[in-house]
Formats: structure tokens, C-alpha cells, sequence
């Protein structure tokens, strides 16, 4: 259908669109018109990513000049796939409707691994692999040796590419992965590449996250994006770690010893091409005293060790003298990798700030601060001049001179945290150097500074004024949207008593406490008895669901469970944790249905999406805070209590409730699916708590469904089931939940919509 | 750490866990005990390569590698004569030059390469620059100055924050013993029951702890000026880089138009020129916009370019 959003003709294509939806694309259109950033919250399965793409597309051809370009951002690979369906959907009804080819190159891009067509590459199992093979074929060394010797390898993909790829614009279309690649195969032109560089002129890019945010990568992949793009971050509730994450370096004494050994060979290196080819290194030290910059033509292959501190930071001057010849550099290395082994030697946990390390740092070993910010620009022009192929082994070495350009960078909102030992093993000697950002500010700032529109969108941002505040920035629309609903499909309890009145509670004190497990597990095992096919339930770590689960086998709760439903257990191991969603999703299609057991902040509360059958409870056991006594997160809290006024409760409880919302969203996943939603903790029925779940799930918790005990919720629950079971069919939602043009153009519908928007 | 021991008696950390390796300027190692007893008379040989060394001048091993904790020892000595600053070069260029002079100097010296030279180099500049270095004895350079500026920030930022701290926590323990004071008094004096007067208390110490945890999310104000510089920072005084430039000279702007004198701007309404072109309404004149300038410029548009070029 045609819509018409504040002014603005936009292609939607489907019949009927929800309400939400509307109101969706009004706020969005406000946020571009105005250029400036917006935080958007609209519940999951009501459609955000079609009315994101047919709004922006629809503002792209109208305004050509002001949005030349839409960056979508989300987190793993079959979302990226499903964003480029979504697109495919969206431009076939556009020729459908206007009759005419349109002109739209859209196409997502991936790492290497997901790209490679090179039959020895692809075959390759880590993506580390995979890049390092890549890079010893397609260096530009390499490829220059090819001249001279015609036996050496390289990758006749991306060779045709070079040679004539680059002259011919890729034809307008969408592309998904596997269409690059077919694509690829049938030019014979590498797939990567050609992405990366059609990102240039495309209309619409999807790709990662860390494609923006890493400052290695984006250095390399983004740099060239006009200002005048969309950036859409999808899925954004875990923003704030991606950014924290990307500036974050662990060093333990195992990177060290094998830094050790790339100094090593780095060393021998040297010695044998000077004794071969001493004019190199003496070219490599002609363009160091001159200060060049290395020209950038023709060596897109080769910037793989990009510099890991953002564009605005990098000191634009010659590399300091100290440094300067490859000896000296390797010296220098030598001494900063003995400095971080003594460092590494403590009996206690240690914590710096990045000004007393560098001062530090100089005392002991003579290092000033000005050499350590070349060192990551220093080591990639020495791993170039000696033409080091398989780059792979090198990143240990690697990972200490980004550590060393970031610790001389940046004076604030970082911390340095020695530990001797990992919390879970005291006794076991295994010393570990945290070099952890604390400001997620840091890494995302350049993102908000280049481009005139930024939205951040997810189906959990409660609370929404958090984060403009811990990502330092002025929104100019934040909005929440509810789920309207025909029906209401979502139930959520707070189950805060076992039968016999004891509290449950996963706090620290009861954890152990033999009543509330026994509790725990009669809410299963009685809940197990009336939801029919599939119950996720979710524990707030692995450790206290091992817990759990053993003393549940003693007391023969799992027996009496596994009368009704099979059980599955997710893993730390991928691969275990795939094999059982598999079994779970096997199980749930034929017979009684089955139980999954997982953890909160593990792979299945983040990507998986239980739809309709696959998930009709969700149980919350206890409240997930991550792990308060690491000193990580201590020295992070602080942070954000000195320089963002939040104070550290609020924060864990932030925390805590969008992991818990995640969780428990994992069940609905579209107006016709239906769910319990179970919360066994007596603190979810405090207000501070409560007040954090995002509006829609706030919305349908009344009086009645707080600090119930088992037994009320199971009526309860059988009520709610009984009533979702009866038929739903699409005209019951007509009109209310779904509208039809006309029934949209109303004007009492209009005046509805306009308050579905929940401004804060 | 553990599989690291002396090199002539061969104990190692994992026996002796209390064995201290010691390190001298030829860069080899021996245990405490062996010192001891190798250089009972206070100097000796190196057993591993013979340099002539001294008891005192044994250190404790820091790193791993004691090739290093030589280095380090000889780069703290070539420092301590080679400490020109950033600012004593006329260019970054020459500085950069100096720098990997000096790394030169203290690779030599750590790999045994030409010593007597070096030596002599050093020596030699040394003498040449005595007051120089004299001079920058005591100045750090930038950089450091830099570093040391934001530690001292820390430091009070730190020890402002125990203050405030400790100070708030003072405040509320008096409070609080007002409080109680207060409850005392009123028992022995008022008249009203004393369940009553318990609960007025109750209610009293219940508001007293909202007001703390109140104040406890109060923001602190900054200890910033609004353009940016911390209060009470030293900040440091370099003079400004002149800027040697030729200053701007006005020069009154010459256009050949190629077609006949355009008539001045005043003169236009003399010589009649205004009476063809539509007067400015009163919204025009408000910006300052007259029907002369506009007219001016057609003229100016009209004429230019009528007359062909010459030559």
C-alpha cells in the first residue's frame, strides 16, 4: 500500500500495517527531516526493520541530495540476511508498483569467511584462517613478486577483479551474501572485495556492527561513507559493550610468550634481508624520516593492521627518531614486552590509571609516551617492508602495539587491571592485564560526529534516557512504542512465594538455599503440567543453573519433569548448545513439547527466537546481574557515578532488566503468537525493577499478577492459555492491531496513532 | 618465572622460592648466594664472559631477559648526557634525528658493537654541551610535564572524592544522633503518650534517610571553568609560535571590464538610470537593499564584455 507519512509518499509492501508501525515511520521521518540522532523502542514482531527500510528508502528517492545512503547496522550474519530479504520484498513491490527498473544498489557485507570463493580459502575453518590466507595471496608484495616469479600463488579472483572489476559498477539490485558470491563466481571476480568496494556508491549497505564501531575496521571499511548517510544500529540494547569491547585488550602471560617468539622471528627477519636485500629496509627508513604516509593506491589488501585508535586521535607527524630503524623498533619492542612480563608478576590485583602506566612505564624501562602512540603504525610498515605473508602468526604482536597505542592515546575513561589469578580459580597462578575503556562513549563518538543521522532501535531501550546518557549524545526524538494488540497475547507473572509462602529469590544469600531450589522446581515441574509444546526457562549463570539442576536430579524434580517434557541444556560449547536448540525445536514439533534450560546473557537469550509453538512460556528464574564483584565492572561503575551522575544500583539494575526483558521477549515474537511470561523473583515486583521493563511488557502487568505463589500462577496461566487456544483469525484483528488503508486514513485512527508514541 | 635459575649453581625459583637473581652491566645473571660469594673481595670477573666488575654495582634482576635490565642501565646512563628537549631543535625533522642518534649510541653499547668509539663519541659530546645539559637537568620534557599535570589531577580528584565522602558520612552520623537526642528529650518533657512521640520518630529517622539517599544522588558540581581548564591547574605557559609572515597589503581592486565606464552608484539616479528599473518595496529596503545596487549590477553585467579583447 501506499502511505502518506507527514507529507512523504511511502511504498509499504504489504496489505496491512500495524498502527505502531505508523506512528514508527512518523517519528523516524521527524528525526531525518531535523538530521539529527534518534532512540527508538518499538516491541519485537511488530516490523521495525520493513517500515525502517521502506521509510528511508521512500525518503532516499524523494530527497536524494539530503540521504544519499542508509548503513544498517546489525549484530550476526542471518539478520543481516534477513534485513536483505526484507529489502528484496520492498523493491519488487516498487517495480511492481511504479512500473519502472529502479536504480537501487543495496547489498550486505561480511567478513572474508562468509565471502571467499577461493576453493583452498574458503575451506578454511576460522575467519582468523581465512584472513591470513587471503592476505598472503592478494599482498601486494606478493603480487608484485608475481612479476618477477611467475610459480607464486595468488588468487585469480581477486587478480580479475583488480584487472577489470573495478571499471564496471556493480548493475543495481539486491544483494544478499550468496548473491555477491554467485555473482563472484560467475565474473570470477572476488566477492569480498568487490563488496567492499561497492559500498562506495550502493544506497543501502548492511553489515555488522564492528564494521562502524571498530576502530581497526573502520578505519579500513567505513572511511569513506558520506556524511550524508542513515546509520541505523538494530538490535542496539547491547551498544554500549559492543563499543566497550572494541576498545578493550586482554594481555595474558600466553600472548606475551608468543609475542615473544613474533619479536623473535621478527629479529631474524630483519637479519636475513638485510644480508639479501638491505635496499628495502633502507627505503622503508628513507620514508620514515620523511614522515610519508603510505600511499594509498593499490594497497587495500595489504591495510590489515589497521590503527586500533579512532581517526580524530592519530598523530599526524613523522614517526618519532627512537623508532625509526627496524632494529631499534624491535629493541623497543623487546624492552615494552619485558616491562608488561614484570608487570604481569604480582601476587595481588593491581589497578592503574593509563597516566601512572606511562609514568611507570618510563621510570623502569626509559619508554616516553610519543614512541608507544607510532607503535601500531610502526609495526604495520614493518611487517609490509618485510613482506610478511602469513599475518595470522603475528597477532600477538599485534595485539601489544595496539595495546601500546592505546594506552599512550587515551588519559581518561580507561583503566589498567592486573589480575594474578581468575576468580573462579584463586589458587592457579594465571596473571591476566585488563586494559578496559570504560566510556562507551569513546569508540561510538566519531560515529554521531560524522553522520547527520544516527537511530538506534531495538525492541528493549528501557530505560530510554539511559542511553543517550552513557553514549554521550542529544537525541533529537526518543520515542517507546507499545504493541497494539487485538487480544492481549502476552501474560507476564511475578512469582514471588513458593507454595509453602518461602520467598524465591536468586539473591546471594538464599542461593544455596535448599527451599527455594525445591520451590524453583515445583514451579517447572507444575508448569511443565499445563503449557503445552515448548518452555525456555532461563538461569542467571551457568554456575548456579549447574547448581540448580543437580540438586533438582537429587530431589527427583527432573524425574517428575521429564514425565511431561523432555529436557535440553544449553552449554558454553556452541556447538552442544546448537545440537540441543535443534533436538528442543524436534521435540517441541512432535509430541508433548520439551523444556530448554539456558542462561541469561548466553547465545539463546540473545539470537534465538522461540516463534509460536517453539516457545508458549518463558521462565525467568531470578534476576540476572552480571557478576558484581569482577573489578572490571567495579572500576566501570565508578566511571559512570564520577562522569555521568549514575549511580552504580541503577546501572546494575539497568542492566539486569534488559537482559531479563531480552530473555522473556524471546517468546512473542509477532501479534499472533502468544506467551507466558513468568518472573520467579520476589524483587521484580519492586517498582524500581518493574519500572525498567520496557513499556509493553510494563503495560499488561497489573495489581494481580505480582507476588503470586506457584499455585495462583498456575491457575492464572491455565486462564491465559485457555483463552489464547481458541481460534485467531486475521479478521479479529482488523481494525484494531492491523489496518488497512482506509481503515488507516480514518481519523479517529489518526488521532490514536498519535498516541501510541510514548515521548519521553 | 620458575624454570629460571643461576646460571652456576644452578638453583632455580621452584626450589629456592626466596632466590634473588642479581644482574650486572655485562648483562648476565647470578644468584644472590653466588655473588656473595664470588665477590667476597668486593670486585672480580664475570664468570660467564670475563668483563672486570664490581660488587656494588650488582642489581636486582626486573625482567626476564637480562639483556634487557642492561640495556635499561646503560640507555639511564647515555639519558642522563643526552637529555636535549623537543625545543632546543628548529625542527621536528633534527629532533628526530638527535633521537636516533642517541637509540644508536645505546644499541652499540647494549651489543657490544664498537664501544671504544661510542665511548668516545659520548665523551666528546659530553664536553661539547656541558651547560646544555646542565641546563636540562631538571626540565622534563613536554610530554611528561603532560603526564605529570593529570597525575596530580588525579590525585585530587581522589582524594576530593574521600573527603566528600568522609564528610557526608560525618554529616549523617550526626543527624542521626540528633535525631536520637531529640527523641530522648521529648520523652522526658512532652506530655503526649510515648507511643505516640515513638512514632512521630519513627516517622522523622524514616525522612532523615530518604533526605540521605537524596543527597547521596545530588550531582557534585564540576571543578571546571567553563572554558575548559581545571580550577586550580598550573597550566603551562608556552609562549605562542610566532608566525613569520608578510603582512597584508590592501590593494584597491582593478577589473578590466572590456566595454564602456560603468557609471558610479551615486550617480545613477542623476543620470536617470533608476527610472527604468522597479523601485524596493519597503520589505526590500529593510535589509538594506536599494534599487540602485541591483541596477548597478545589470549595468555592470550589461557592459562588461562588449569591447573585444584586445590583442
Amino acid at each position: 500500500m501506499k502511505l502518506n507519512i507527514d507529507g512523504l509518499l511511502v511504498y509499504f509492501p504489504y496489505d496491512y500495517i500495524y498502527p505502531e508501525q505508523f506512528s514508527y515511520m512518523l517519528e523516524l521521518k521527524r528525526t531525518l527531516d531535523a538530521k539529527g540522532h534518534g532512540v527508538l523502542e518499538m516491541p519485537s514482531g511488530t516490523g521495525k526493520t520493513i517500515s525502517l527500510l521502506s521509510l528511508i528508502v521512500a525518503y532516499q528517492r524523494v530527497f536524494p541530495l539530503d540521504v544519499t545512503k542508509l548503513i544498517y547496522c546489525s549484530r550476526t550474519v542471518p539478520e543481516i540476511e534477513k534485513v536483505v530479504e526484507e529489502l528484496r520484498k520492498l523493491m519488487e513491490f516498487y517495480t511492481k508498483q511504479t512500473g519502472e527498473t529502479n536504480k537501487f544498489l543495496a547489498l550486505a557485507l561480511s567478513s572474508r569467511k562468509n565471502l571467499c570463493i577461493h576453493p583452498e580459502v574458503s575451506s578454511l575453518r576460522f575467519g582468523k584462517e581465512v584472513d591470513g590466507k587471503c592476505h598472503s595471496l592478494t599482498a601486494s608484495y606478493i603480487r608484485a613478486q608475481r612479476h618477477s616469479n611467475p610459480n607464486q600463488p595468488v588468487c585469480r579472483f581477486y587478480e580479475e577483479f583488480d584487472a577489470v572489476g573495478r571499471q564496471v559498477p556493480l548493475p543495481a539490485g539486491i544483494y544478499n551474501l550468496d548473491d555477491l558470491k554467485n555473482f563472484g563466481r560467475r565474473k570470477g571476480w572476488c566477492p569480498y572485495y568487490l563488496a567492499r568496494y561497492a559500498i562506495l556508491h550502493a544506497n543501502i549497505v548492511v553489515y555488522s556492527y564492528h564494521y562502524l564501531l571498530d576502530p581497526k575496521i573502520a578505519d579500513l571499511v567505513s572511511k569513506e561513507l558520506a556524511k550524508t548517510s542513515v546509520v541505523v544500529f538494530d538490535e542496539a540494547h547491547n551498544i554500549d559493550n559492543v563499543c566497550i569491547d572494541s576498545m578493550s585488550v586482554n594481555i595474558t602471560r600466553r600472548t606475551l610468550d608468543r609475542c615473544q617468539a613474533n619479536v623473535d622471528t621478527l629479529q631474524n627477519t630483519i637479519q636475513k634481508i638485510k644480508e639479501t636485500d638491505a635496499a628495502k629496509l633502507k627505503e622503508e627508513y628513507r620514508r620514515l624520516v620523511e614522515g610519508l604516509k603510505e600511499a594509498n593506491v593499490a594497497r587495500e589488501t595489504d591495510v590489515y593492521l589497521a590503527n586500533p585508535v579512532l581517526p580524530d586521535e592519530i598523530l599526524q607527524e613523522a614517526v618519532p627518531g627512537t623508532i625509526r630503524t627496524a632494529d631499534h623498533f624491535v629493541g623497543f619492542l623487546r624492552r615494552f614486552l619485558e616491562y608488561l612480563k614484570s608487570r604481569l608478576r604480582v601476587q595481588h590485583v593491581v589497578q592503574t590509571s593509563t597516566p601512572q602506566f606511562l609514568k611507570d612505564i618510563f621510570d623502569k624501562v626509559c619508554i616516553d609516551r610519543k614512541p608507544l602512540r607510532f607503535c601500531a603504525e610502526r609495526l604495520q610498515s614493518l611487517l609490509r617492508t618485510l613482506e610478511i605473508a602469513d599475518i595470522a602468526d603475528f597477532s600477538a604482536v599485534t595485539l601489544i602495539s595496539s595495546f601500546a597505542t592505546l594506552v599512550s592515546t587515551y588519559s581518561q575513561g580507561f583503566t589498567i587491571i592486573i589480575e594474578p589469578f581468575e576468580d573462579r580459580t584463586p589458587t592457579i597462578a594465571n596473571p591476566v592485564l585488563h586494559f578496559s575503556c570504560m566510556d562507551p562513549s569513546i569508540a561510538i563518538k566519531p560515529v554521531f560526529q560524522r553522520f547527520q543521522s544516527v537511530i538506534i532501535t531495538s525492541g528493549t531501550l528501557s530505560p530510554l534516557d539511559i542511553y543517550p546518557r552513557i553514549l554521550d549524545f542529544r537525541p533529537v526524538t526518543m520515542a517507546s512504542f507499545t504493541m497494539t494488540l487485538a487480544r492481549t497475547c502476552l501474560c507476564p507473572l511475578i512469582v514471588g512465594r513458593g507454595n509453602d509462602q518461602v520467598a524465591l529469590s536468586s539473591k546471594f544469600e538464599t542461593r544455596e538455599d535448599f527451599a527455594v531450589i525445591r520451590n524453583y522446581g515445583n514451579l517447572l515441574l507444575e508448569m511443565s503440567a499445563v503449557v503445552p509444546d515448548g518452555i525456555v526457562a532461563f538461569f542467571t549463570s551457568y554456575v548456579y543453573m549447574e547448581n540448580i539442576v543437580a540438586s533438582w536430579y537429587e530431589q527427583g524434580i527432573l524425574e517428575n519433569i521429564q514425565r511431561n517434557k523432555l529436557i535440553f541444556i544449553e552449554t558454553p560449547d556452541a556447538a552442544e548448545t546448537s545440537m540441543a536448540l535443534e533436538k528442543y525445536q524436534e521435540a517441541c514439533e512432535n509430541g508433548r513439547g520439551a523444556i530448554l534450560l539456558s542462561v541469561a546473557r548466553g547465545k539463546v537469550s540473545e539470537g534465538i527466537d522461540f516463534v509460536h509453538h517453539f516457545g508458549r512460556a518463558v521462565i525467568m528464574f531470578g534476576v540476572p546481574y552480571v557478576y558484581t564483584q569482577s573489578r572490571i565492572l567495579k572500576a566501570r561503575l565508578e566511571y559512570l557515578r564520577d562522569q555521568f551522575q549514575i549511580r552504580e544500583n541503577d546501572f546494575l539494575t539497568f542492566d539486569a532488566m534488559r537482559h531479563a526483558a531480552q530473555c522473556v521477549g524471546r517468546a512473542i515474537r509477532g501479534k499472533t503468537d502468544y506467551g507466558l511470561m513468568i518472573f520467579a523473583d520476589k524483587r521484580y515486583a519492586r517498582a524500581d525493577k518493574r519500572g525498567k521493563l520496557p513499556r509493553w511488557i510494563q503495560e499488561h502487568i497489573n495489581d494481580g499478577s505480582l507476588n503470586l505463589t506457584v499455585d495462583e500462577t498456575v491457575q492464572l496461566s491455565k486462564h491465559f492459555l485457555r483463552q489464547m487456544a481458541q481460534p485467531f483469525r486475521q479478521e479479529d484483528q482488523l481494525g484494531l492491531s492491523l489496518l488497512t488503508l482506509e481503515q488507516l486514513e480514518s481519523e479517529e485512527m489518526l488521532q490514536k496513532i498519535t498516541q501510541i508514541a510514548h515521548q519521553t | 618465572m620458575d624454570d629460571k635459575g643461576c646460571p652456576r649453581c644452578k638453583t632455580t625459583k621452584y626450589r629456592n622460592p626466596s632466590l634473588k637473581l642479581m644482574v650486572n652491566v655485562c648483562g648476565h645473571t647470578l644468584c644472590e648466594n653466588c655473588v656473595e660469594m664470588l665477590f667476597v673481595r668486593g670486585s672480580g670477573n664475570c664468570v660467564q664472559c670475563d668483563t672486570p666488575l664490581r660488587k656494588s654495582s650488582f642489581r636486582v634482576q626486573l625482567f626476564e631477559d637480562p639483556t634487557v635490565d642492561k640495556e635499561v642501565e646503560i640507555r639511564k646512563k647515555v639519558l642522563k648526557i643526552y637529555n636535549k628537549r623537543d625545543v632546543d631543535f628548529p625542527s621536528l625533522r633534527d629532533y628526530n634525528d638527535y633521537l636516533e642518534q642517541v637509540e644508536d649510541i645505546v644499541f652499540n653499547l647494549t651489543n657490544n658493537i664498537d664501544v671504544d668509539n661510542t665511548k668516545l663519541r659520548m665523551e666528546q659530546y659530553q664536553r661539547e654541551n656541558r651547560d646544555n645539559i646542565q641546563r636540562n637537568k631538571a626540565k622534563l620534557t613536554r610530554e611528561q610535564e603532560e603526564l605529570e599535570e593529570l597525575l596530580l589531577l588525579e590525585q585530587r580528584d581522589n582524594e576530593q572524592r574521600r573527603l566528600d565522602v568522609l564528610q557526608e558520612e560525618q554529616r549523617q552520623l550526626q543527624a542521626k544522633r540528633k535525631n536520637k537526642q531529640a527523641l530522648l528529650d521529648e520523652l522526658e518533657q512532652s506530655k503526649l503518650p510515648a507511643t505516640l512521640l515513638l512514632a512521630q520518630h519513627k516517622v522523622r529517622a524514616a525522612q532523615l534517610e530518604t533526605q540521605i539517599e537524596q543527597q547521596k544522588q545530588v550531582v557534585k558540581p564540576t571543578n571546571l571553568f567553563s572554558t575548559g581548564i581545571h580550577m586550580r591547574q598550573t597550566v603551562s605557559l608556552q609562549p605562542v609560535p610566532k608566525i613569520e609572515e608578510v603582512l597584508y597589503h590592501y590593494k584597491p581592486l582593478e577589473i578590466e571590464i572590456c566595454g564602456p565606464p560603468v557609471p558610479e552608484l551615486e550617480q545613477l539616479g542623476r543620470l536617470g538610470y533608476l527610472n527604468h528599473v522597479r523601485a524596493a518595496m519597503p520589505q526590500d529596503t529593510a535589509g538594506g537593499y536599494t534599487s540602485a545596487l541591483a541596477c548597478h549590477r545589470a549595468i555592470q553585467d550589461a557592459f562588461s564584455g562588449l569591447f573585444p579583447q584586445r590583442g
